[in-house]
């Protein structure tokens, strides 16, 4: 008997230090300027069109030039990508603009450190848009009021710009129900008939329309022709402790995405390398544009429009976030 | 066992109290965004879980769960009455049903969605109930197997009817039929959840993910606990029906033991 109370207290204090280990420390600065030789960054991106820029200008040795070791780590979202980067596991991530406010609007400290990915301003020429099945009664996004569309998040960019693009046309954005799937999923959701249409980005888009869908609306740029749609940022904690680091990713950055832009061949060449993209498909897809500044307007309005669609409970801070 | 009964509620709680108080004191001082102090989630608690939302996330995605795990009860314990009592029939099954159960169902998620739709119930109750199905399943198989021989060929000889043998053996088999329904209820609420993650605006798996992708982080973790609580809340209403249930069989085993 006198064997029991040390029994129970000892697997009491195993359960406390469980759990205290595992609420406690959030984040050690891994890669931060260390002695020489190149800093180690790690940044999380998503495997898709949009940030071609970073992995050919990993091979073109611009972050190398920098003093920067960049490792690419794939990530499903934004949403993912963010704990990622608060934790100190990312230096950097790639998200999608409204996920940014999103965490601003919630007190994430977080830093755009650069810009991302923009929309081609061309209508149905963009490398995002609504499609429907040929046969489709849906013409025009006014027809999107009152039906089912697939996005592949609820609640962020994608809605609020179906959204904006449907309210231009007339109709009720309220009255559209929303149901998430992955994107290569609402291509074969829409041809079952599962939903009335579907909003994919690129090479989706051309997978697509190669079946016969077609395009409704170009949801981007139907909202403002320079929309930017994608950025990449760190943690406040992490700009403010390592300003070499990050203004060293940001003249990287933008060096490579001028060359995206200066060498689309070479930017779709790449996409083979990180993504299972058909040959055909790669060769006909739309590219996004990779401007090197934010486009603070289009920024401010796709929080005016998170704000009317109710996203966000606090305001985000725009000067505090963008660079 | 009345008496018992304020010491065993005691001991149910016991380490519950401990573990919240453990989380509440290590939680109370902390600046991490994605582990907000307890009292925090518990203030946010009242104000996610509104009608609303158990109306229209809890609410379906229980009625999602009943209806698929009642469809793999009905068709595990009538399958596996079949496949258990041929000794042939068995040989032949047990191949397939391997293979089918080391399957598991959320990789057959986007499949079954082909099959049944993308957005209906159809494709969540199917998802529960083919994850259900297998314990239910296997467990009455070995259940019907491992009945006394002596007791088949007696009723045999007695040449009861076929009704009575039926129920002859349902009794037999249904401590392991039971084994096997309690780790399919557990397994139906994770199916329920998973389920949710792919073609749904609306139900307690999708809500709690909507939570995590808007960095509502305190609404987060005030669903991952819901989640728990109903677990457990299916938990106690499943051993009440298995004490109902099941009252001959613990008569046996006390009988059994002597006591």
């Amino acid at each position: 008997m006198p064997r029991h109370p040390t029994v129970r207290l000892s697997a009491l204090v195993a359960v406390v230090a469980v759990l205290v280990s595992a609420c406690g420390s959030e984040s050690d600065d891994a890669g931060s300027t260390a002695s020489t030789g190149p800093t180690a960054v790690t940044v999380g991106v998503i495997p898709i069109v949009d940030v071609a820029p970073i992995y050919l200008g990993i091979k073109q040795g611009f972050f190398s030039a920098e003093g920067l070791n960049v490792s690419l780590q794939t990530a499903q979202g934004g949403a993912a990508i963010v704990p990622a980067v608060m934790s100190g596991q990312y230096q950097f991530g790639f998200s999608n603009a409204t996920s940014l406010l999103l965490a601003d609007s919630k007190g994430l400290p977080l830093k755009v450190v650069s810009s991302g990915v923009a929309s081609t301003g061309e209508p149905g020429k963009d490398f995002g848009a609504v499609i429907v099945k040929a046969d489709s009664p849906i013409k025009s996004a006014a027809d999107l009021a009152g039906k089912r569309v697939a996005v592949n998040t609820l609640k962020n960019i994608n809605t609020t710009t179906v959204n904006e693009v449907v309210r231009q046309a007339g109709g009720d954005p309220a009255t559209i129900s929303y149901v998430e799937l992955p994107f290569p999923d609402i291509v074969s959701a829409v041809a079952k008939g599962d939903v009335d249409a579907g909003q994919v980005v690129e090479p989706f888009l051309t997978i697509a329309t190669g079946q016969g869908d077609r395009q409704v609306v170009s949801n981007y740029a139907g909202t403002d022709p320079n929309l930017t749609i994608g950025m990449y940022f760190t943690s406040k904690e992490y700009a403010a402790k390592n300003p070499k680091v990050v203004a060293g990713f940001t003249a990287a950055m933008n060096k490579s995405m001028e060359y995206a832009t200066a060498h689309p061949d070479e930017a779709r060449a790449i996409l083979s390398t990180y993504t299972k993209i058909d040959a055909t498909v790669q060769q006909n897809l739309v590219l996004p544009k990779w401007p090197t500044t934010v486009d603070r307007d289009s920024v401010q309005l796709l929080t005016d429009l998170g704000t009317k669609d109710g996203l966000f409970s606090k305001q985000p801070d725009l000067d505090g976030l963008l660079p | 066992m009345i008496r018992d009964l304020p010491r065993r509620v005691l001991t149910a709680l016991g380490l519950p109290a401990v573990l919240v108080a453990v989380w509440w004191v290590s939680s109370a001082h902390s600046t991490s965004f994605f582990w907000p102090p307890l009292s925090t989630i518990v203030r946010a608690f009242p104000q996610t879980w509104t009608a609303d939302p158990l109306l229209h996330d809890v609410l379906p995605s229980l009625a999602r769960l009943t209806a698929g795990y009642l469809a793999a009860l009905a068709a595990g314990v009538t399958a596996g009455l079949a496949i258990g009592s041929s000794r042939t029939v068995r040989a032949l099954c047990e191949p397939a049903l391997e293979f089918f159960r080391a399957i598991p169902p959320p990789v057959l998620i986007p499949v079954i969605a082909l099959f049944t739709g993308y957005t209906a119930w159809t494709a969540k109750v199917v998802t529960i109930a083919l994850g259900c199905l297998w314990p239910i399943l296997l467990n009455t198989v070995e259940g019907v197997r491992s009945m006394d021989e002596v007791l088949r060929d007696t009723a045999r000889s007695y040449r009861l009817g076929r009704a009575a043998t039926l129920t002859m053996v349902l009794r037999g088999a249904s401590p392991r039929i039971v084994t096997g329904a309690r780790q399919a209820l557990s397994i139906g609420v994770i199916l329920m959840v998973i389920s949710e993650l792919f073609g749904a605006n609306r139900g307690l798996g999708a809500a709690i993910v909507q939570f995590q992708r808007g960095f509502a982080i305190p609404q987060m973790w005030t669903g991952i606990i819901l989640l728990g609580l109903l677990g457990v809340t299916l938990s106690v209403l499943f051993r009440l029906v298995e004490h109902r249930t099941m009252a001959w069989y613990r008569g046996v085993r006390q009988a059994e033991r002597g006591a």
